[in-house]
């Protein structure tokens, strides 16, 4: 099960990497980056089931707050500089 | 358990992978916005869920628990930011009536 659920994360983080290089605009990066921050947390707790262990379960807390405070950052960067 | 906690973590990656689709699927910065903030709400508290489910220990459910209210909470700011700034600079041409525009306007 675990390795369905990698499989299907992987290909989410494939999408995001093509909008991520396609995007027109700056804040189209910014989703695709923040969609792809939020694969990578999900693949860390899917392998922390996989493993059976709490190990990486801090690791997602502090990425989730990372991803917030990145995208609050380049939301304002956008709105000084313009996209 | 572990079953359970295997399939719920199936439909939160599929979650994940909608939201991808919608991403780049569609043609809108406001569509894809929409696209990449709601679906990964739903999907991280599903894996959370599962990852609870099948690890059934106390730290991992508090951790997990945790991740899911951060989740929830900064998700729906940081995209609302995002597109505020959106909609003040970048001015993408809408389909409709503009409320907003209205409502700055008499602030």
């Amino acid at each position: 099960m675990t390795d369905l659920a990698f499989a299907i994360l992987s290909l989410a983080a494939i999408l995001f990497v093509v909008r991520l290089l396609r995007g027109p605009s700056v804040p189209d990066r910014v989703v695709a980056l923040d969609g792809l921050l939020i694969t990578v947390m999900c693949a860390v707790l899917v392998g922390a089931a996989d493993q059976g262990s709490a190990i990486g379960i801090d690791t997602v807390i502090v990425v989730a707050l990372l991803g917030f405070i990145s995208t609050g950052v380049l939301a304002r960067y956008v709105e000084q500089r313009g996209g | 358990m572990d079953l359970v906690g295997g399939i719920v973590l199936v439909i939160g990656s599929l979650f994940i992978l909608l939201a991808a689709v919608g991403t780049v699927r569609f043609t809108d910065i406001y569509a894809r916005m929409h696209a990449a903030a709601k679906g990964p709400a739903l999907g991280v508290m599903l894996v959370g869920i599962g990852t609870a489910m099948t690890i059934r220990s106390i730290p991992a459910t508090v951790g997990v628990s945790l991740v899911i209210m951060l989740q929830l909470v900064t998700g729906a700011v940081g995209s609302h930011m995002l597109s505020r700034s959106v909609y003040r600079k970048l001015r993408p041409p809408l389909d409709g009536t503009d409320e907003l525009a209205e409502r700055e306007a008499h602030e």
